[in-house]
């Protein structure tokens, strides 16, 4: 059903098909690795995989907490900086009427 | 007759501390309150804390010890200076034809003293419930060194920043949310060296000699922002900033 | 001379954007490995800069409020605590990026080092300083500068007391000496940050000074309407 299936199996087969040495007497590894040998690989490549991914991890909130800082408070200086514009034009319309009504100047 | 600028602070000093204490001597508040204290926490210390054994009650007694110094510390110096605000001495005695440098000695001086009479009955008081603590009683003049260069340095401190906020008029803000983070190092000093001392460390006296150079720097800093922090406003301009902030507060309400 | 001023922002952030995105694909793709700490090193390369705009700020904001006290400026007042919030920001860059980073590391958020404690306890200061700065109102802004003050005093002397109080201590291993790439890569994202945080502070500082003056004209409009 799935594309993928075939090579698994086959290579799940090949797995389970090779005979543990210690049953064999003249078994003579096909390739320059021993199985222990690639066990261990493995284990290792599990190992620093797993530290990557947590790695990755780690950073990903580090630099998503700073960044996220950075934005909130660039959002806290624009807020306020509208507020400041709506004080300023706030004073600028009590200060026109005050001229229109003649008042005295401060 | 003297009048050189030193021997002049000193006299001063020396005259209102002893105005201070005579004070204190007709009711005896502060000493009062701040040695009940001392034994609240000591009794609320020893009901916690009275199931450790030696060998966990000895990183312990340095923290209960000067964690109940900067409590104390704070109760003092909120009660002394409510006084003043009350009574509005402070004002006056800011406006008198005095040193504010010797203001500032003064109330340390009597400050420091409460907190010595408090120490008088803590340091026993741990050193009789955890066993830990018997050095205290083996070394006495140490103990009573560390102890008073301490609490010197606790009340440099903590007299700048309960004069001001006694003096501002503003708010009245937590003292100890002011006060403990600025602590902190003469806190950690007085930790160290007593741990120091509880370990019979051989490096007792070059502790000591620190935390007397800590102190230095601490009345130095002390004294020299005491007069900057508390005669800054001028009454009439403080009138004014107040308006400003009420009216500055309820522009901020009404904007969206 | 007003124009000019307002140039500074703009231009800052100009300089800090191409730094920024330098410094960030430097750091993930033409950075090495470190060695014993493997991927998760990369979270120093923002990580100390922080701590460093952390203690930076502090002392601009002691100095600041030093110059406030004795000048009696509220320029010097607005630069005070500008300054202190963009060093509470830092600090707490520093003080969340420094448990994950440690977590990776060394499998524990908190070690107890003399530089966690410090700025842990710089930043209370910090922390205090803007309590007060915002609720203490106008009466009790020399005190708050007392209070920056003293944080900038205090930063040598909890390092001091941090490094004795650790003797009674188990000590944790200390970063290695980095080759001069790790460097190379450092620099430039300690630029871009300090542009970007100095932009950030003079629009602040700028916010504070205007709103002092807006509040000034406001009493000053309704003394001459009584």
């Amino acid at each position: 059903m799935t594309p993928i299936a075939p090579p698994v199996l086959i290579t799940g087969l090949a797995f389970h098909a090779e005979p543990p040495p210690a049953e064999v007497g003249d078994y003579v590894p096909a390739v320059g690795t021993s199985r222990e040998e690639k066990e261990i690989l493995a284990t290792l490549e599990d190992k620093a995989a797993a530290k990557t991914a947590s790695d990755y991890q780690h950073i990903v909130w580090a630099y998503g907490i700073l960044w996220a800082l950075f934005a909130a408070y660039g959002l806290f200086l624009w807020r306020r900086s509208a507020r400041l514009r709506a004080d300023v034009d706030v004073l600028r319309r009590a200060l026109e009427r005050t001229e229109a009504g003649g008042g005295p100047r401060g | 007759m003297l009048h050189l600028a030193p021997v002049r602070l000193l006299r001063q000093s020396l005259l209102l501390l002893r105005s201070e204490l005579r004070q204190e001597l007709r009711d005896l508040e502060l000493v009062l309150t701040s040695t009940f204290f001392t034994l609240v926490v000591l009794g609320m210390f020893y009901l916690s804390f009275a199931a450790l054994e030696k060998k966990h009650t000895l990183p312990a007694v340095p923290g209960l010890l000067w964690l109940t110094v900067a409590f104390v510390g704070t109760i003092t110096l909120t009660r002394a200076f409510d006084r003043e605000r009350e009574a509005d001495t402070l004002r006056a005695l800011l406006a008198a034809p005095v040193e504010r440098l010797a203001i500032y000695v003064a109330k340390a001086g009597s400050t420091l003293l409460v907190l010595l009479v408090c120490c008088a009955l803590l340091v026993p008081g741990l050193a009789s419930m955890f066993p830990a603590g018997q050095v205290f009683w083996d070394m006495p003049l140490e103990t009573a060194a560390l102890v008073v260069l301490g609490c010197l340095g606790y009340v440099a401190i903590g007299t700048l920043f309960a004069a001001g906020l006694a003096g501002g008029g503003g708010k009245n803000m937590l003292l100890a949310v002011i006060l403990y983070p600025v602590t902190t190092p003469v806190l950690m000093f007085a930790l160290v060296t007593t741990r120091a001392l509880l370990d019979n460390n051989p490096n007792l006296p070059s502790y000591l000699g620190q935390m007397a150079a800590l102190d230095v720097i601490l009345l130095g800093v002390g004294a020299l922002l005491f007069e900057p922090v508390l005669v800054g406003s001028a009454p009439a301009r403080s009138a004014a900033a107040a308006q400003r902030a009420a009216r500055a507060g309820a522009r901020r309400q009404e904007s969206p | 001379m007003k124009r000019k001023s307002e140039l500074v922002v703009p231009l800052l952030f100009v300089a800090a954007a191409p730094l920024v995105v330098y410094s960030v694909q430097r750091v993930f793709l033409h950075t090495p490995n470190e060695r014993t700490m493997g991927t998760a090193f990369k979270i120093f390369f923002f990580h100390v800069p922080m701590g460093w705009l952390c203690m930076l700020m502090a002392l601009i904001s002691g100095i600041a409020a030093y110059v406030q006290l004795r000048r009696r400026s509220r320029t010097a007042g607005a630069v005070a605590l500008a300054a202190a919030e963009i060093g509470f920001l830092g600090g707490l860059g520093v003080l969340l990026t420094g448990p994950i980073w440690g977590h990776a590391t060394w499998g524990t958020p908190w070690t107890g080092d003399a530089r966690q404690v410090t700025t842990a306890l710089l930043w209370l200061v910090i922390a205090a300083y803007l309590l007060l700065r915002h609720f203490g109102q106008h009466a009790s802004e020399r005190l708050a500068a007392a209070l920056a003050i003293f944080g900038a005093v205090n930063v040598p002397l909890i390092y001091y007391a941090v490094k004795l109080w650790k003797t009674t201590h188990p000590t944790t291993g200390v970063v290695a000496k980095l080759p001069p790439e790790m460097w190379a890569t450092f620099w430039p994202g300690l630029a871009a940050l300090l542009l970007v945080s100095f932009g950030l502070f003079a629009i602040r500082a700028r916010q504070l000074i205007l709103a002092g003056e807006l509040d000034e004209a406001y009493v000053r409009l309704e003394d001459s309407r009584a």
